[in-house]
């Protein structure tokens, strides 16, 4: 079967600090991929790379086999790859469903005469993408419904700014679905949530999800498949647990073991 | 460091407390606006537009309402540029110039063309859209303030244009062309006339005005609640997040950009035909001033801000107009002021009779030390201002002294706001309350429209540092 | 072409001592900037107020057209008058129209810069009406000093401003490169927070800034008056804009770059004037600031700062 994604030898260096070196990786439609790995070791910048926020200095994207090189950050995201942000970029002035339904941009067609004329054709797709945009926010339950679908973003508590982001990458209709660090600054109620939450996005939506988390709970409750990176080198992939009990991974998380004593 | 510094929580941690904080008439106020649907908004804005006229017959008050409506619109323009795509544009008032330029050519005798209105119109707008494109162009590399430095300097370099290219070699002609008109500007223009309406009175033009108003209004109304409005105010919050949401910022910036000049071109062109001229000196930095004060005043962003603030800006530097009533309500507005920031109130009450007392027992003293200075002082009618002028000690040489006073008054009043001691700035303020009260009789009641200007500096200020978000914006935050 | 080689080197003169001005301007645009990150539209402003202390200082000086002291020592008087009075004023500005919109929206402080550019003309404009006045430069310089080279003349106020100039800038590299102040503030430009953490006192570093920049922007303002005589309420919107075009060409928050743009600009305003036409110098000049940031955006010496996402 062939791969939705696929890294071939990409490499990324800023100045001389070489973040990204000659990685390469692939994902399978439907597959649940963690990249885990110590600070600093370039695992938001491959999220970056693939949603075209930085170019590669070498090496290719493919997604579905069609290379992503030199396209804009927004034509990536119409292809069907959406993001969530490590530090939340959030829209924080508009309201919870306008922050929704905006990521609908590229999935929608009203032209400006049709929007200043209010034609019946804009009112519907108007009418579509408020109900979609309610539909990715019933998926958290009750939190994100009611009275907050119009409170500004900032009014929202921390978890549920998190939620409110993957709605708003889910509203773009994407195939694969990139998280960074979803369960950051959560209660282990609130991680364990996050984990079934993420079985749920590609049972039910049928999302590809590639995830980066440092809270291993999580990272071991859903991934089929872990890639630990180090320094921008890949140094080891496999199940959860094929990847914890890699000496490499736990000499990068630990320090190397004191030989001569 | 400061410490009114705000993280993200403390925001979430205060936000119900705030809302729910807003009590009394204010949160009364805010209630039924709530309540009212928009349709009601915009019939009330209309209701009130079209009986104006029918209520007076004055022409300058008609005058004054059609030039509200008309910065109401090239406001609105702004407003789609600024308050929604966040690009800060400072050559705003280029796009209103050609808009008149393009009306002065395509309806004078300067030219020799003479269009129906109807075409020129549909000719500015085009044009309009085309400079937007262009000098959005620089906005595709540009970020935030050097936006605004490049922009500031292609407003100036429309100016200086029009003012300069009077004579021009152009290949095909022996002597050098009059293109602009120069400073004398292009006159006699043809009037506005479309489907066999022709504006001739002011009341005309007025109806003009407000309908075109009213129909940006709508425009504006439409587009902001719309993919493109919601795709600007995320580009305005996060321009990364939303190219990484799908949303294509350089298409976005170019439309709004291209936008907000079809407006402003519009308006510059009804403005000329109104004016019935167009002239280099219409489209200076002083209207810029005065339309960035509009959108913030009402609140970036927010429609009925813009009318609002139109309102203010325009309506009330015509009341100043009248000496005598600007002298009232300066006074009045000073006695407001104390009452609604002193606390508790008898304070403003003492305040004020601390001033009078000051004034009187300096005044004899002032007299008897120099009396050659105050010889000509006589009282000659009663009445409120007529008291007051004879409460202070004005001088012969009233410019002179006032123009110091006008800068010792500069020093009082930054003084004054940063002692902390409230006894002691009590008494401060008698002095300061006495020099302002002085420098507005020696001077700035006597030049009534530098006055006006350095209130709007003055308003500008105040308004930044007390309501960063205009009267009607939303509360916004920017988190640290 | 001989036309042409016989009036460079009077151009380049002409270009050094407008650019001597604009440098001056663009780096206190540049300091706040790189401080605050914000643009401090009052700034010209601040220049205006400068020439026209100058012009106080002079004229309580040289009473009915006779000097009371020696002019070299009415030059420097105008100088450090104009500069005491000017970083005061820029620090006041700080205080009253700055500070309280440190955190709040971006277009805030402009708005606010804005409001006190408009404050200071008219408040000029009230006192002291619209009138051009001049300074009386032939009664402090003989107005036919000068050293010649060849057939070149640079007459004794241009020097005079060059010179000037270029002993302010080595001072205040000096100051930013050796002293512990400029250690702060280079430290404040970078990290605000950081270096508060780091027992940095921030506003102090911000005043001190603001006094630097408007004292340096005050000397420019004498020194316009010196060269080009005419002052008035409305000269430091221009003014202005070109400083803060010279800032951004050469890379705004950098200080070697203000000089440069400065200098730069000069150079092609006065080669526009005399090479070209002298009605268009202006838009000439916002060509040419156009063209630099279209191709460098973040201007000659600015670091291209990499976004962290």
């Amino acid at each position: 079967m062939m791969n939705l994604l696929e890294l071939k030898n990409v490499s990324k260096h800023f100045g001389g600090l070489q973040v990204v070196n000659d990685l390469s990786l692939s994902v399978a439609p439907g597959e649940i991929l963690s990249l885990i790995g110590p600070n600093g070791a370039g695992k938001s910048t491959v999220l970056n790379l693939i949603t075209g926020l930085y170019q590669p200095d070498e090496g290719d994207i493919l997604l579905n086999g069609q290379s992503l090189l030199g396209r804009e950050i927004h034509q990536i995201t119409r292809l069907g790859i959406a993001r969530t942000f490590q530090n939340l970029r959030l829209f924080l002035n508009m309201s919870v469903i306008e922050n929704v339904m905006s990521a609908a941009y590229s999935r929608t067609h009203a032209n400006l005469f049709e929007i200043i004329l209010r034609t019946p054709s804009f009112r519907r797709e108007e009418a579509r993408i408020r109900e979609m945009a309610q539909e990715k926010l019933a998926f958290f339950g009750e939190r994100l419904k009611g009275y907050r679908l119009d409170q500004p973003a900032y009014s929202l508590s921390y978890a549920n700014r998190r939620r409110l982001e993957i709605a708003r990458a889910m509203m773009t209709e994407p195939k694969l679905l990139l998280l960074d660090e979803p369960a950051a600054g959560m209660n282990p109620n609130e991680s364990l949530e996050v984990t079934e939450l993420i079985g749920q996005l590609r049972d039910e939506a049928g999302l590809t999800i590639i995830l980066i988390e440092h809270d291993m709970t999580v990272v071991g409750g859903i991934s089929d498949r872990v890639i630990a990176l180090d320094h921008g080198v890949k140094i080891a992939e496999g199940t959860f647990e094929q990847v914890a009990t890699d000496e490499n991974v736990v000499e990068a998380y630990l320090g190397r073991r004191q030989e001569n004593k | 460091m400061s410490k009114d510094k705000i993280g993200k929580d403390e925001w979430v941690a205060s936000y119900q407390q705030r809302s729910a904080g807003i009590v009394g008439w204010r949160g009364a106020l805010a209630g039924i606006s709530e309540r009212l649907p928009t349709w009601a908004w915009f019939a009330l804005v209309i209701a009130i537009g079209v009986a104006i006229p029918m209520l007076t017959s004055n022409t300058y008050i008609i005058r004054v309402a059609g030039n509200i409506a008309l910065m109401a619109t090239l406001a609105m323009g702004l407003n789609l540029v600024v308050g929604y795509a966040g690009l800060l544009d400072l050559g705003f008032v280029a796009f209103y110039g050609v808009g008149g330029y393009v009306y002065a050519y395509l309806s004078s005798d300067f030219s020799g063309v003479h269009l129906p209105t109807g075409l020129t119109l549909i000719i500015v707008i085009g044009i309009g859209l085309l400079f937007g494109l262009l000098l959005g162009l620089p906005s595709l590399r540009l970020v935030g303030d050097y936006l605004a430095i490049v922009t500031l300097g292609f407003g100036q370099i429309f100016v200086q244009l029009m003012t300069s290219m009077t004579r021009v070699n152009l290949p095909g002609h022996e002597r050098p062309v009059n293109l602009t008109g120069g400073p004398n500007g292009i006159v006699n223009l043809d009037p506005f006339s479309i489907l066999g309406f022709t504006a001739n009175t002011v009341t005309d033009y007025y109806y003009v005005l407000l309908a075109v108003m009213v129909i940006i209004l709508i425009v504006g109304f439409h587009l902001n609640n719309s993919r493109i409005g919601r795709a600007w105010r995320s580009l305005r919050e996060d321009e990364l997040a939303a190219d990484a949401m799908g949303m294509p910022t350089r298409q976005l910036k170019l439309l709004a950009f291209a936008l907000g000049a079809a407006i402003a071109g519009l308006s510059g062109a009804l403005f000329a035909a109104w004016q019935g001229s167009v002239f280099p000196g219409n489209f200076d930095i002083a209207l810029l001033i005065n339309v960035y004060a509009i959108i913030v005043l009402g609140g970036l962003g927010s429609l009925p801000g813009v009318i609002v603030g139109s309102v203010l800006m325009i309506a009330i530097p015509e009341i100043l107009r009248n000496v005598e009533l600007a002298g009232q309500l300066f006074y009045l507005l000073i006695i407001v002021t104390l009452i609604a920031t002193l606390r508790p109130r008898w304070q403003s009450v003492a305040l004020l009779v601390s001033v009078i007392v000051f004034g009187l027992i300096l005044k004899p003293i002032l007299v008897a030390l120099s009396p050659a200075s105050f010889a000509a002082l006589e009282a000659t009618s009663s009445g409120f201002v007529d008291t007051i002028r004879n409460w202070l000690a004005i001088p012969i040489e009233a410019k002179a002294v006032g123009n110091l006073a006008f800068g010792a008054l500069i020093l009082m009043i930054l003084l004054v706001t940063r002692i902390k001691d409230m006894r002691v700035r009590f008494i401060a303020l008698i002095p300061t309350l006495y020099l302002l009260s002085f420098v507005w009789e020696t001077r700035l009641s006597q030049e009534p429209s530098i006055t006006r200007l350095l209130f709007v500096g003055v308003l500008l200020i105040v308004l930044m540092i007390y309501r960063p978000n205009g009267l009607l914006g939303e509360r916004r935050v920017e988190v640290v | 072409m001989d036309a042409f080689l016989a009036q460079l080197p009077q151009q380049i003169i002409n270009g050094l001592t407008l650019g001597a001005v604009y440098a001056l301007i663009a780096l206190g645009y540049s300091m706040v900037y790189g401080v605050l990150q914000m643009l401090n539209f009052a700034h010209g402003d601040v220049y205006m107020i400068g020439a026209f202390i100058g012009y106080g200082v002079m004229v309580a000086l040289i009473p009915e057209g006779a000097p009371l002291i020696t002019p070299v020592f009415i030059i420097i008087l105008m100088l450090l008058v104009a500069m005491l009075g000017c970083g005061l004023l820029g620090v006041a500005i700080e205080q009253f129209a700055y500070r309280p919109l440190r955190n709040s929206p971006r277009l805030a402080p402009l708005i606010s810069a804005l409001g006190v550019s408009f404050f200071l003309q008219n408040a000029v404009q009230l006192t002291l009406t619209a009138e051009f006045r001049n300074y009386q430069t032939e009664l402090l310089i003989p107005p036919g000093a000068g050293f010649d080279f060849g057939d070149t003349r640079l007459p004794m106020t241009r020097a005079l401003v060059i010179v000037i100039t270029i002993i302010l800038m080595i001072v205040l590299q000096y100051l930013v490169r050796r002293t512990k102040l400029g250690k702060a503030m280079r430290a404040v430009a970078i990290d605000r927070e950081a270096a508060a953490m780091m027992g940095v006192d921030v506003d102090r570093v911000i005043i001190a800034t603001f006094f630097i920049g408007s004292a340096l922007a005050g000397a420019a303002g004498v020194l316009t008056g010196i060269v080009f005589t005419r002052v008035w309420h409305f000269m430091g919107f221009t003014a202005g804009l070109k400083g803060f075009t010279a800032a951004v060409v050469g890379g705004i928050g950098n200080i070697p770059g203000a000089m440069l743009g400065g200098f730069l600009l000069g150079m092609t305003e006065s080669f526009a004037v005399g090479f070209i036409s002298p009605t268009y110098r202006d838009v000439i000049a916002f060509v040419v600031l156009v063209i630099v940031l279209l191709v460098r955006p973040r201007g000659l010496l600015g670091a291209r700062i990499p976004q962290k996402v």
